[in-house]
């Protein structure tokens, strides 16, 4: 019994000790997944968060970004669109939590896969994100392709762009006569 | 003088229902049913929620279904299967129809869909579509997916062209298990 008990001590303590390990020294995919998810929390937001908080959330945002970051979105129903720099992301950011989802948003990010650079000093970051807008029983869906690099000791985004999992064709709608 | 002890701890009969007269063999059991779980759910049948209208009237919303990851293992995806496609993973998927196969040109037109100029008979479709679009080849490897509620407008429609590293398997039930009733 004694034994028992001195080799289920001894591995918890291994364990946290490679956790701990793991949370003092996290590789760089770690680093990058925790970034993600960190940003995929300041997207979200809810009703009773006020204008102060949304604008904290908006820098914090910012934040995870070069200051030359592009953003090239093309959605089915949304179409395409580019941001250039941090300062138009954040005025489209602003925007879209103010009028898009008042009654508040989910962002989630799944799926996170990340793919370093030969230099360790690059990634790219495939994830799916989902986003919910409060009191709507659908949410949107959509892959993503985030570019890091390491700079001051942090991983930054400095592109991100819209993955088409279905390859769109032309369609026109046709109009009944 | 003799003193008997009672085994501290649940009734018997409690115990015999929460862990069996063998405990052993209990644990056991356990142990064999979580493995066959965990390798069913890892490499055989997929267990998926069905969300959004794209393939009504078939797969009704909020219903559950599988996928079956060993079905293209052994042959290729064919005309009319209905598959899941992954996105980054497999915590969201598409649940589409194919409709075109590698090296096909696939077309909407007039109400129908093209395949090499031929119209594709559809009996799964309940409503009529005004989708229209230019023909489109497929290049080897790739397949043509749609869903079955062609009514919805297009721009709404997640529909295209997809690898075949992407088709994570075949959805298995031809109904959701525990779907709303139908419109």
């Amino acid at each position: 019994m004694q034994k028992s008990f001195r080799l289920i001590a001894a591995l918890t303590v291994i364990g946290m000790g490679i956790w701990g390990a793991r949370m003092l020294f996290p590789s760089p995919e770690q680093a990058i997944r925790s970034r993600l998810l960190n940003l995929a929390r300041t997207l979200s937001f809810e009703r009773k968060d006020g204008i102060l908080s949304r604008g904290l959330k908006a820098q914090n945002f910012l934040e995870c970004f070069t200051l030359d970051v592009v953003v090239s979105l093309d959605s089915r129903a949304y179409g395409a669109r580019t941001l250039t720099g941090r300062d138009e992301l954040q005025q489209a950011l602003l925007v879209a939590l103010n009028h898009e989802a008042g009654g508040g948003l989910k962002v989630e990010f799944l799926d996170i896969n990340v793919t370093l650079g030969p230099d360790k000093q690059t990634a790219v970051a495939d994830l799916t994100a989902k986003a919910t807008v409060a009191g709507e029983r659908d949410f949107l869906v959509q892959e993503f392709n985030f570019m890091l690099k390491k700079a001051g000791g942090q991983w930054l985004i400095y592109r991100v762009e819209t993955v088409k999992t279905l390859s769109r064709r032309e369609v026109i709608r046709r109009i009944p006569v | 003088m003799e003193a008997k002890t009672q085994p501290v701890g649940l009734p018997g009969w409690l115990r015999i229902v929460l862990i069996g007269r063998n405990p052993r063999r209990t644990l056991v059991r356990i142990a064999v049913l979580v493995a066959v779980v965990f390798l069913t759910r890892t490499y055989v049948l997929l267990p998926i929620r069905v969300k959004g209208p794209s393939m009504l009237p078939t797969y009704q919303e909020g219903g559950v279904n599988f996928v079956n990851r060993l079905a293209y293992h052994r042959s290729e995806p064919k005309r009319g299967d209905v598959v899941a496609i992954r996105l980054a993973g497999e915590h969201m998927m598409f649940m589409k129809r194919i409709i075109g196969l590698p090296g096909e040109t696939v077309q909407f037109h007039d109400g129908h869909v093209l395949i090499n100029g031929q119209i594709l008979d559809e009996p799964y479709l309940a409503r009529p579509c005004d989708w229209e679009g230019p023909p489109k080849t497929l290049a080897p490897g790739w397949y043509y997916v749609v869903g079955d509620n062609r009514s919805m407008p297009e721009m709404l429609h997640e529909e295209g062209m997809t690898p075949r590293y992407r088709i994570v398997g075949k959805i298995l039930l031809c109904k959701n298990l525990f779907a709303s009733s139908p419109p």
